[in-house]
């Protein structure tokens, strides 16, 4: 394991069922239990290619990834700092299904 | 919130994707295969994501137990394979005789255990990751051990057993024997082996495969090889040698526990070393002819020392034995110092008990000796003094650098010292002559720290003595004879011993002495006043000049009778002047000369020459009776004494440093080195020397002959006895009743600063206490009562 994988520099490809891809930081990707179980040292397909891929169309995935990218930011964040509701920013189209 | 969304997610949607009914004997059977794959190290062809599926799914189908035991059955079959391939061929043959052969196959064995137990925990770990699902659901339900739980568990059932187990112990103790006899092994190989062990157990209570097969046997074995390596070393080695060796096994054992075998073997191990190499033969080893203690010590070995001290620190019973062997090193070699300064005493002693006994035997025999044999005494007092002292040092330095300054080391060192000085019935004089051969010429030329750390060794050596009482007697003797005849070097240096002893013995002890010092100044005052009153008064000024020393008894150690002399008119006249002028000054007081303790400076008119002669008072009277005589003239011993009336041990001594020293300042008829009662004498005015200041000291009697000494010793038992007496008036005073031991042991306690009292004398002196009224026996017979009326009246008698 390289130390740049240590640091989660390296990229990640999450793919959607339709085919897009998103391109994360590990440690990004690191914020979800199930991404971190596939991409754990047990060199899994998923590990060696670095591509999970999530079984949800685009643009659930993509929410899915933006709220990844928030809990990265804000998780070690000052208690004191102001931390936007990330409620806000779920369209009403895909709330269901990001539920679920 | 949000990670609820994330961690559902999963869950949910294979539900809504297959359903609950999957077939769930495709299912197991893709799972079988993946699982093969992964043991067979393909996982990176799987995707995690599916085969977690499939995990999910048997489980949610309640196919939780079928899933399990075949999970189970999988570990088990690739176990069985993994041992049947790698660690079945590495199975040593025996045969090979080789160290180093033997080494590599065992390392062969344990290596290739490593690899299975590496593969295994690598599986179990990929299994329990895809098996997450089971592990939270079905295994808590069902109460079975977790994934990893059963890997270990099998790994156990199926790998550490016979024969395969009693392999692996038996390379481990074989490399570890190989390694203990100097070779080098492959340590990696065994610290994988014993990690494994380490992380199995196959007891309900968790005890670790390490510790219930291999910990015993590694215990088991060393405990042999190293009584076996003791008996040898024994044998061949010295003690520097042995504890060297027994060194580096101790640091090797321990790197060997931190290394490749478990922390918690470390302390049992070191344990083992210590029972097996050092405490059987902790005595042994310092006793060992030719290298033991002793002769480290005599060696100055100290880092074979420091060495000893670590060894022997670490097991209880070793301080106790260093202790007792440093005692025994100690006290034989005071005992040879005291035993030549014995036997040379007695050489010395024999030589002056001749010389008082004028028989004709002793005397032909004696004739060499007794001139110097007071010097020869002082010397050997000297040498004694100084040779404890070396020792101390050495001992000191001993104690200081190789055995860290132990307090208990330390205590053991000073009994040892008291036990050989105490028994030396002179220690006491011995010292305190050292202590004067040091004030009076030793500390010339010296700087003062010099003086200094002589002076705080004597006092070392001072802390030893328990008969305190006797070295005061001695030390005031001393300190009398350099203040009068004032060959005291330093008044610095006598006034820091001074200050040395009142800190080790108290006020009480010192306060006499201190009283001599002050009468010293006083005189010396004083005479300055009495010169003055002379100056004034011209008309009865004594041709001599005197030099008086006015000395208050108490304190003085002069306190027997003064030795009577008549003095020539010319001196009683000097006397008799400086009498009036004092007592006018002080009223009340009473003066009583002390001849035997001046000297005088006269000058003498050779046929060649005028000397200056320094002489002893007593000398000067002999010398004066022959000032009138003619050149030819004799005096006979008998007219001298009646002359002058000094006794005779006195007067021999005095015509002896006159007629038979060095300066033959008087003729002796007939010549010979002895003074006898019927000899006779004349002025030698052919005298000659090339000095102008001639001083004739007199034959001294340094070292207390025979007789003083007895005297001595009478004096200090009547000095206990007071003290014996005041202290236990002093405490009944106190305590008005007390049972007989306790009045016993107080009085001890208060006394021991000064002597060790006898509980015997002690008794004596409470009896005669009783006889005279100030205590009274009480009914029981077994305790006191004290009689109040007396108080005032003994506080007369005995203040000490």
């Amino acid at each position: 394991m390289s130390s740049q994988q240590q640091q989660g520099d390296d990229w990640i490809r999450i793919t959607s069922k339709d085919g897009f891809s998103f391109v994360v930081k590990r440690n990004v990707a690191l914020r979800s239990g199930t991404l971190r179980n596939m991409l754990d040292e047990h060199n899994f397909a998923e590990a060696v290619q670095k591509v999970c891929p999530v079984d949800e169309r685009a643009a659930v995935t993509e929410k899915f990834v933006e709220y990844l990218a928030y809990k990265a930011s804000y998780e070690n964040a000052n208690p004191n700092e102001e931390i936007p509701d990330f409620g806000e920013r779920i369209a009403p189209e895909i709330a269901l299904e990001l539920c679920v | 919130m949000a990670s609820t969304s994330k961690k559902i997610k999963p869950k949910i949607k294979p539900s809504r994707k297959l359903g609950p009914n999957i077939d769930v004997d495709e299912s197991w059977a893709k799972l079988t295969s993946y699982i093969r794959e992964i043991q067979h190290h393909n996982a990176h062809k799987l995707s995690f994501e599916v085969c977690y599926r499939l995990g999910y799914q048997l489980v949610v189908s309640k196919q939780g137990p079928m899933l399990y035991n075949g999970v189970g059955d999988l570990v088990v079959e690739n176990l069985n394979r993994l041992a049947e391939e790698f660690v079945l061929p590495t199975f040593p043959s025996g045969l090979e005789q080789d160290p180093m052969q033997q080494s590599q196959e065992g390392e062969r064995l344990l290596k290739a255990l490593h690899k299975v137990w590496r593969d295994h925990t690598d599986c179990m770990d990929k299994l329990s990751h895809i098996l997450k699902y089971m592990d939270r659901v079905y295994v808590k339900s069902a109460n079975v051990l977790e994934v990893v739980e059963l890997g270990r568990d099998l790994f156990v059932k199926h790998i550490i057993r016979p024969p395969i187990k009693d392999h692996i112990i038996n390379a481990i103790l074989n490399l570890l024997h190989i390694e203990r006899d100097g070779y080098v092994i492959n340590r990696s190989a065994i610290t994988n082996c014993v990690d494994a062990l380490l992380q199995l157990s196959d007891s309900p209570d968790g005890t670790t495969v390490y510790k219930r097969y291999l910990e015993p046997d590694i215990l088991r074995q060393s405990d042999t090889y190293y009584r076996a390596e003791a008996e040898k070393l024994l044998e061949t080695c010295d003690t520097p040698e042995y504890l060297r060796r027994v060194q580096t096994r101790f640091s090797e054992e321990e790197s060997r526990a931190h290394q490749y075998l478990s922390l918690q073997t470390s302390a049992p191990i070191q344990a083992i070393l210590q029972k097996t190499l050092l405490i059987p033969h902790l005595q042994t080893l310092a006793d060992m002819p030719n290298s033991g203690l002793d002769i480290m010590i005599d060696n100055d070995k100290l880092d074979d020392l420091s060495r000893l001290y670590q060894l022997y620190s670490l097991v209880p019973e070793g301080m106790p034995c260093l202790r007792r062997s440093l005692k025994d090193s100690i006290q034989k070699r005071g005992e040879e110092l005291n035993s030549v300064s014995m036997e040379e005493r007695e050489l010395g002693d024999g030589g002056a008990e001749d010389e008082l006994d004028p028989s004709a035997k002793g005397k032909a025999k004696a004739k060499a000796r007794p001139p110097n044999s007071g010097a020869q005494g002082l010397a050997l007092a000297l040498r004694w003094v100084e040779d404890v002292l070396h020792l101390k040092d050495k001992f000191d330095r001993v104690w200081g650098v190789s055995f860290k300054n132990n307090r208990d080391i330390e205590s053991g060192l000073n009994e040892a010292f008291e036990s050989f000085i105490n028994p030396h019935p002179r220690a006491s004089e011995f010292i305190s002559l050292y202590i004067d051969e040091n004030l009076k010429k030793g500390l010339k030329g010296k700087t003062d720290a010099e003086v200094e750390v002589i002076l705080d060794k004597t006092i070392t050596l001072f802390r030893f003595i328990t008969e305190k009482d006797v070295f005061e007697r001695y030390y005031k003797a001393h300190l009398a004879k350099r203040l009068l005849l004032n060959r005291s070097v330093s008044d610095d240096a006598e006034r820091g011993m001074l200050a040395k002893l009142k800190i080790e013995c108290g006020f009480q002890f010192t306060v006499k002495l201190e009283g001599m010092f002050h009468d010293m100044k006083l005189s010396a005052d004083a005479m300055q006043a009495y010169r003055e009153h002379l100056g004034k008064t011209t008309d009865i000024g004594p041709e001599v000049d005197i030099n008086v020393t006015v000395m208050t008894s108490t304190f003085w150690p002069m306190s027997y009778a003064p030795v009577p002399c008549t003095l020539p008119p010319l001196l009683v006249k000097a006397s008799r002047s400086f009498e009036q002028f004092y007592l006018s000054r002080h009223s009340g007081r009473k003066l009583t000369w002390q001849p035997s303790l001046g000297n005088a400076d006269v000058r003498v008119a050779f046929k060649a020459r005028k000397h200056d002669l320094n002489v002893s008072s007593f000398a000067l009277v002999i010398l004066l009776l022959f000032e009138d005589l003619g050149g030819g003239e004799f005096l006979t011993y008998e007219e001298i004494k009646s002359a002058t009336a000094i006794p005779d041990s006195e007067l021999q001594r005095n015509l002896q440093s006159l007629a038979c020293a060095k300066f033959k300042v008087l003729k002796k008829h007939p010549p010979g080195r002895d003074v006898n009662p019927d000899d006779s004498f004349s002025f030698s005015a052919d005298f000659s020397s090339p000095l102008q200041k001639i001083k004739i000291s007199t034959v001294a009697a340094r070292v207390e002959s025979g007789e003083e000494r007895k005297e001595t010793q009478d004096r200090v038992e009547e000095e206990r006895r007071y003290q014996t007496d005041a202290s236990i008036v002093r405490i009944m005073k106190d305590r008005k009743h007390m049972t007989h031991n306790d009045l016993v042991n107080e009085a001890t306690r208060q006394l021991a600063s000064r002597f060790l009292p006898n509980p015997l004398n002690i008794k004596k002196r409470i009896e005669a206490l009783i006889e005279r009224e100030y205590l009274e026996r009480c009914e029981d017979r077994k305790s006191y009562n004290y009689l109040a009326s007396h108080t005032s009246f003994y506080y007369g008698t005995a203040d000490i």
